[in-house]
């Protein structure tokens, strides 16, 4: 290559840089990208073959595979969900108006009654009902209740039978002009 | 040892632990031991109900000769009386509990060294218990005057009532 050509070239990058950090080609793009022009070069891009030779190259170049395999969709989930702008949106539109109303339609449906008709219907329904009810915890659960109900109440007529054991001994002891009972040891019973 | 002695031994060490680092005994009045005595009458008569009712229906389909009655009547008495003399004389000598002393915590021991009373003790104290009962009950009222709160029966089977939480169940076994 001559040098007056390789200096040319190297000229005309330089003034290329320049222009691309100068303000007026930030504005010059974003006016172009304003402009009903972009808009019918998009449309027509989309509304032509070029669709079509996009997805027929993502094939043929197996892109989706490399993507997959190279770990970027999990890395991009991951960041997705453990970022704060997933919870963010989730916030918004469990809160939105919107998403309640949807809700409240959809419980108010009939489709939801058919659907707890048909749960209602099915055996597999009473089979897990049976499996759960029948299940040690459940039942180990039910049994400590009626054991803690029963000791209560057994613990409620223990204390009150000592209560008149003492009233009474203390009526029968004036009667028959005794000294009085020894204290009851605190501690015991 | 003759019962007066070992009652008189009795009264001389009131409340005399088996160990000396046990606590005190906490005897038990007359009105928490007539529920229990309650509850376990219940137990008896449920189970001696329950049994009658079986052997009456298979009686029933059976018909046997009217001759048999007597003997029928005979044996169903001998086997109540059994069962009821059995149910105290084997949960007293047992354990000291029964069904009905477990329900309110409470234990029938030895007087005098706080253990398990024999089974010729257990009897004693349940044909003391009839015939305290007999004369208007009059053999329960040294319970409400008594310093260890024992009943006739008791101090003829050299017997005291005296309570017990399950913890202290848990540490005599």
């Amino acid at each position: 290559m001559k040098p007056v050509v390789r200096r040319a070239g190297r000229a005309a990058a330089a003034t290329l840089d320049g222009l691309l950090d100068s303000r007026f080609a930030g504005d010059a793009v974003e006016r172009l990208a304003a402009s009903p022009l972009a808009a019918r070069a998009v449309r027509g891009a989309l509304q032509g073959p070029l669709v079509e030779a996009v997805a027929a190259d993502l094939v043929r170049y197996r892109v989706a595979d490399r993507l997959l395999s190279e770990g970027l969709v999990e890395q991009t989930t991951a960041r997705v969900l453990e970022g704060e702008e997933f919870e963010y949106v989730i916030q918004a539109a469990l809160e939105s108006p919107t998403v309640e109303r949807l809700i409240g339609s959809a419980i108010e449906s009939r489709l939801l009654d058919q659907a707890v008709v048909r749960l209602l219907e099915s055996d597999d329904l009473w089979l897990i009902v049976d499996e759960i009810a029948s299940s040690p915890a459940v039942t180990a659960a039910i049994a400590q209740q009626s054991v803690s109900f029963a000791d209560q109440v057994a613990g409620g007529v223990r204390s009150r039978s000592r209560s008149a054991d003492a009233w009474l001994e203390q009526r029968a002891r004036r009667a028959f002009r005794r000294r009085p009972a020894p204290p009851p040891d605190p501690g015991a019973g | 040892m003759s019962l007066a002695a070992n009652r008189a031994q009795a009264v001389a060490r009131p409340a005399q632990p088996a160990e000396a680092t046990a606590a005190p005994l906490a005897y038990v009045g007359i009105v928490t031991r007539a529920i229990a005595f309650a509850a376990d009458a219940a137990v008896i008569q449920f189970v001696a109900i329950a049994v009658a009712g079986t052997f009456a229906l298979i009686l029933s389909v059976l018909s046997p000769s009217d001759k048999f009655d007597g003997a029928i009547l005979v044996v169903g008495s001998a086997a109540y009386g059994l069962w009821l003399v059995g149910y105290f004389v084997v949960f007293w000598s047992a354990t000291g509990q029964t069904p009905g002393n477990r329900l309110f915590q409470i234990r029938v021991c030895r007087a005098d060294d706080d253990t398990v009373p024999s089974a010729s003790a257990a009897l004693l104290r349940f044909g003391g218990l009839i015939v305290a009962a007999l004369p208007l009950f009059a053999g329960f009222l040294p319970i409400l005057l008594d310093d260890r709160r024992r009943g006739a029966h008791d101090m003829l089977a050299g017997t005291v009532v005296v309570s017990a939480p399950p913890a202290e169940i848990t540490a005599r076994r």
